[in-house]
């Protein structure tokens, strides 16, 4: 209550007041507003079911998919600002961020190994949930939406694979994208349509990258929130659901 | 400190607002049949929880990449395949796995049937009961503990198998090409996975359970066939022991 007057000017301004719609936490009216309108409740009941924080339960698998995917795209951006996706410069690009951007090799690391740990971590996390039998109703949506961040999320990883453009990665698309070749009558056309050709190239790389930076990523950040969300509306994590006895 | 009448704190006065539009509806709420002394307050709780969990990735990504490179090969040439070539290694199972039958069957009807069987997973299995408790219960955990034996036991005998003696090369001229690469490997592969089903089902075991089983066959064999591909696959994509691969090539590098 006691605030010095330049401080209730700031607090009382139009500017402040667009960003914080309540006043000072000091009644039960404001308190609550300071709790409700913050964005950490969009996300978050008020109270949790202690049960659901047992670290047993999730092992915290879906929130380190989440930080793994943060990790990404914060390497992620700064490796676009010199990563170039053409056929003579993607390599080169690659080297220079290795040797002489700062910390370019270190950056790239994390990026990778991220990639590679979010991959294992929402297996696990698919593991976690089947066996703990959390998909049932009224969850069963939010699983079908977690088998397409499971795809989404191997796609990244996959077209990710390509971009250093070494004989590492050209080799493991080459054979990744033979395997869509199988397929019956379409097979011929689908792996077409994913290379852009016949074989891997140029085309492969633009469409690889634009699909890397672009599509999986957005289409991956859409698909979480509607995942948490759907975690929050379908009644909290099921161990919430356990009858005490058990 | 607050020392307004409670009715005060409940009903706050001069807020502009006293009534809600409700509506009485069938239903559970999330809170249905817990009280309020079981839960704790997300704020800052589940917060701290969180910021943990953010900063242990975070650490252990960074020690990681402190000590560990991302690789660099040379560069592409088209010309000049590498030996082995090997998918990255989340698809490196189903690269073993078209070593043993035809590729169509290996690379599109079989993943296309796991995928199938994700989606319909909460579909076929609906009843609510045990949601929410690891393995559901006791005799769940063992079936989950004597699948993955079961599968990693058959996964291994059939790709060591199939690799000590081909179907593919002991059917040659006997049988038309599609016996020993689609019919035999699918009846083998759904031997593998239905014997199980079939064990528990003559045990009266609940759909539950036979998921749990079907899960678990999965999951296990994936893993099987992820290290046979990664670390015992050599040049020719040839089946060698991880300690004796020829030419110095050192799976580990394919990272
Ligand atoms: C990008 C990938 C994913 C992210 C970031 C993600 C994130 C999360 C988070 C943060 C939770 C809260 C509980 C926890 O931490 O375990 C959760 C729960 C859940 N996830 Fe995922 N998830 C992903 C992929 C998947 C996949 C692949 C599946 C299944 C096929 C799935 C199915 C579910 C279900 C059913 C729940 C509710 C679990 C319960 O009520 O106990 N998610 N997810």
């Amino acid at each position: 209550m006691a605030q010095s007057k330049p401080l209730t000017r700031l607090t009382d301004s139009r500017v402040w007041r667009s960003v914080f719609r309540h006043g000072w936490p000091d009644n039960p009216l404001d308190r609550s507003l300071t709790m409700t309108s913050n964005i950490f409740f969009h996300l978050h009941p008020v109270k949790v079911s202690h049960k659901s924080l047992r670290w047993t339960y999730t092992f915290g698998l879906g929130i380190m998919a989440t930080v793994l995917y943060s990790v990404l795209v914060f390497t992620g951006i700064l490796l676009m600002f010199y990563y170039v996706p053409s056929v003579e410069r993607a390599y080169p690009t690659m080297k220079e961020i290795q040797l002489s951007v700062p910390l370019g090799q270190f950056t790239r690391n994390m990026h990778r190994w991220a990639a590679h740990g979010m991959v294992l971590v929402v297996i696990l996390h698919m593991a976690r949930v089947f066996y703990t039998g959390a998909y049932k109703p009224p969850r069963e949506f939010n699983w079908v939406i977690g088998v397409v961040l499971l795809l989404l999320t191997l796609g990244a990883s996959f077209t990710g694979y390509l971009l250093p453009w070494d004989q590492l990665s050209y080799w493991a698309i080459t054979v990744g994208a033979n395997i869509a070749g199988y397929a019956p009558v379409a097979g011929p056309v689908m792996r077409e349509i994913l290379l852009g050709g016949t074989e891997v190239g140029q085309d492969t790389l633009i469409r690889f990258y634009t699909l890397h930076i672009a599509l999986l990523p957005l289409s991956l950040v859409l698909l979480i929130s509607v995942h948490l969300w759907r975690v929050r509306k379908d009644g909290g994590l099921a161990a919430n659901d356990v009858p005490d006895a058990e | 400190m607050n020392d307004a009448p409670m009715n005060e704190e409940i009903f706050p006065k001069g807020t502009g607002k006293s009534y809600a539009l409700v509506e009485m509806m069938r239903g559970e709420s999330p809170m249905v049949g817990k009280g309020p002394e079981k839960t704790v307050f997300s704020f800052p709780v589940v917060l701290l929880w969180e910021i943990l969990i953010l900063l242990g990735v975070t650490l252990a990504l960074f020690f990681f990449s402190l000590v560990k490179q991302a690789p660099l090969d040379a560069i592409a040439n088209p010309q000049v395949t590498t030996d082995p070539a090997k998918a990255p290694w989340y698809f490196v199972g189903l690269q073993e796995l078209l070593e043993h039958m035809h590729p169509t069957l290996a690379g599109i009807v079989i993943p296309g049937i796991l995928v199938l069987f994700l989606v319909a997973l909460p579909y076929l299995d609906y009843s609510r009961e045990h949601a929410g408790v690891w393995f559901s219960t006791r005799r769940g955990k063992r079936i989950a503990g004597w699948t993955a034996l079961y599968a990693v036991v058959a996964m291994t005998a059939f790709i060591v198998l199939d690799n000590a003696f081909s179907m593919r090369e002991l059917l040659r001229g006997a049988a038309p090409a599609w016996v020993a690469q689609w019919l035999l490997p699918s009846l083998i592969l759904a031997l593998i996975v239905l014997l199980p089903v079939a064990v528990l089902w003559r045990k009266g075991a609940s759909v539950r359970e036979i998921m749990i089983a079907l899960f678990t066959v999965m999951l296990a064999s994936a893993v099987v066939l992820t290290i046979s591909g990664f670390l015992f696959r050599g040049p020719g994509f040839e089946m060698y022991l991880p300690w004796q691969m020829p030419d110095g090539y050192n799976p580990w590098n394919d990272f």
